[in-house]
């Protein structure tokens, strides 16, 4: 047999035979690059998707449902308990404020807004591990999974607002006009929601250990927030310091249309929403950036 | 003359493995621990954390023009994967580009987005949202889609239920019916009976008659053979020959052969 291969010598006969260019005319549909730095967010794809997005949100809101064995008894009973507790705790026993809201609804009024807060976080937070199939063998969007969880929070929330509602009627609070003002508070809480989501569901797929952070971020931070305790006590000096915190503003703007009590101050809404803003930007323009890792990562 | 569909140009994706650390997930105690460490090694320019670089793709240039079958042989963990995910922008390139000019559907996996707990109709929307369909596309389509499956008696049962080849048909199904300008499937017809290899292969040679463009990666010869006119043997993540299928076929089928011999 012969010393050199067989093999060798036709493969350098196929490999001599040049590939033929020919002249683009066209523009490419897309060109794919080595991409570094910032990218840009292209909303449009996201709206292109939408479908996609509306899919997802239904998934998730039936799989919650067929998982769990009371469903919507579930989502009723978590923030109803917690506010019960804390009732006791903070308003009987600490005898803390609720600028002349029974204690009860105060303080379910601040869990109906956290409860959506946290349980959209949560989900959204651990939403890309949790598709890793998905992220790893498919082109779309990536920033419609956490996007989807807080979209489908807002179900949940729906729920949640029902019974504050009926705590309503119960306690004999009648509604002002000031819910008509309701919807953009919620909006800013969904903004603020999305972009917190954002900044962690990236961290997550990176280091892992920040889906557990994330549960202790979200307990600090609700006492940092005014859930049980009114924006009221705290001294004057401080408030607009308190207030950097966007969720300061949709829960006492929150309470403030639904329960017609307390008083609001504008400028402190004007900081969250400038806060709320900042953070949905931050944590796109992050998510954005760090996506182009995360099929080779997760 | 055809226009260009794929134009790859010096394509090339490296991974890092690091040998430092044990195999695990990256925290951030870990990293912020870590920290003071690879600053000091950085500041006296001798540090040298041991990673390596591993090139899953080299180099690779090749042109595909609108209508054409190509397949993509070669052993496994040669990067034939990673060069249809570069193409499908899953992942990016270290260096290198590719202009793609045509809508893409891409099915690297069968059941992409299925989940257990929903029935196959819910199944059938998302995955077909997933690989890029609209809804209203999804429903002028789901007839066929089940027909095709052959499922029609299942629908509304979770997936979970279903034996492994409705599954794959499934799946099979609803990617059949993207309907893109260029298809990239990556080894799928490796599950599944016969029968199924055969509806599948049915298929991509309608696809293919309808003059869409077709990239196929396989280790079915035969498969390649009757699929494809034209095939590319990639080996560690270089591009080795690029030509008329059979040879390629002949030329590869050979090497394994002699290296088979020669361990």
């Amino acid at each position: 047999m012969s010393t050199e291969s067989p093999i060798v010598a036709t493969v350098a006969e196929l490999y001599a035979t040049p590939i033929r260019t020919q002249a683009r005319q066209q523009k490419p549909t897309f060109r794919i690059r080595p991409t570094k730095g910032w990218a840009p967010l292209n909303v449009l794809e996201l709206w292109k998707y939408r479908d996609l997005l509306w899919i997802l949100v239904e998934r998730d809101t039936k799989l919650l449902y067929k998982q769990t064995a009371l469903g919507v008894a579930w989502v009723v009973m978590q923030p109803l308990i917690a506010a019960v507790i804390f009732a006791v705790i903070f308003g009987r026993v600490a005898r803390l404020p609720s600028d002349g809201a029974p204690y009860l609804l105060f303080v379910f009024c601040g869990l109906t807004v956290w409860t959506y807060f946290s349980q959209a976080l949560q989900h959204a937070g651990n939403s890309l591990i949790r598709n890793a199939q998905l992220v790893s063998k498919v082109y779309f969007p990536k920033l419609l999974l956490p996007l989807a969880q807080t979209i489908r929070g807002l179900v949940d929330f729906t729920v949640t607002l029902v019974v504050l509602l009926v705590l309503m009627a119960i306690y004999r609070v009648p509604p002002t006009f000031r819910l008509a003002v309701l919807p953009v508070f919620l909006f800013f809480m969904t903004l603020t929601a999305t972009g917190v989501a954002l900044w962690f569901s990236a961290l997550s797929v990176k280091y892992r250990d920040c889906t557990h952070a994330l549960q202790y971020f979200i307990q600090i931070w609700m006492y940092a927030s005014p859930v049980v305790y009114p924006i009221s006590m705290i001294p004057e000096r401080w408030r607009p310091l308190f207030a950097l915190n966007p969720a300061v503003g949709f829960i006492e703007g929150f309470r403030w249309a639904v329960l017609g009590h307390s008083v609001l101050n504008p400028s402190l809404v004007c900081i969250t929403i400038v806060m709320s803003l900042v953070v949905l930007f931050s944590g796109a323009f992050f998510f954005r950036r760090a996506e182009r890792g995360f099929a080779d990562i997760i | 003359m055809s226009d260009v569909a794929i134009a790859v140009k010096n394509l090339s994706k490296s991974f890092k493995i690091a040998h430092q650390r044990d195999a695990g997930y990256r925290t951030l105690r870990d990293d912020l621990m870590g920290l003071p460490q690879r600053m000091l090694a950085r500041w006296k320019r001798n540090g040298q954390l041991t990673s390596e670089t591993f090139w899953a793709l080299k180099d690779v240039s090749f042109e595909v023009k609108k209508g054409e079958v190509v397949g993509i042989i070669g052993r496994n963990g040669t990067g034939k994967s990673t060069l249809l995910k570069i193409l499908s922008r899953i992942t990016e390139p270290t260096s290198g580009g590719a202009d793609i000019y045509g809508r893409v559907g891409a099915l690297l996996e069968v059941g992409t987005g299925f989940h257990p707990e929903l029935t196959g109709r819910e199944n059938i929307f998302m995955n077909g949202a997933i690989l890029g369909m609209k809804r209203v596309e999804i429903q002028q389509k789901f007839a066929e889609i089940v027909a095709f499956a052959g499922i029609d008696k299942f629908l509304d049962t979770p997936v979970k239920r279903y034996s492994s080849g409705m599954y794959v048909r499934l799946a099979f199904a609803v990617a059949a019916h993207l309907d893109p300008e260029i298809l990239f499937v990556d080894e799928v017809l490796a599950v599944g009976d016969t029968e199924f290899q055969k509806k599948c292969l049915g298929k991509m040679h309608d696809v293919s008659q309808a003059g869409r463009t077709v990239i196929f990666i396989s280790h079915s010869m035969e498969a390649i053979s009757r699929l494809c006119p034209r095939a590319i043997w990639l080996h560690e993540g270089q591009l080795i020959v690029d030509g008329p299928s059979d040879a390629v076929i002949a030329q590869y089928s050979g090497a394994s052969a002699l290296s088979a011999i020669q361990t």
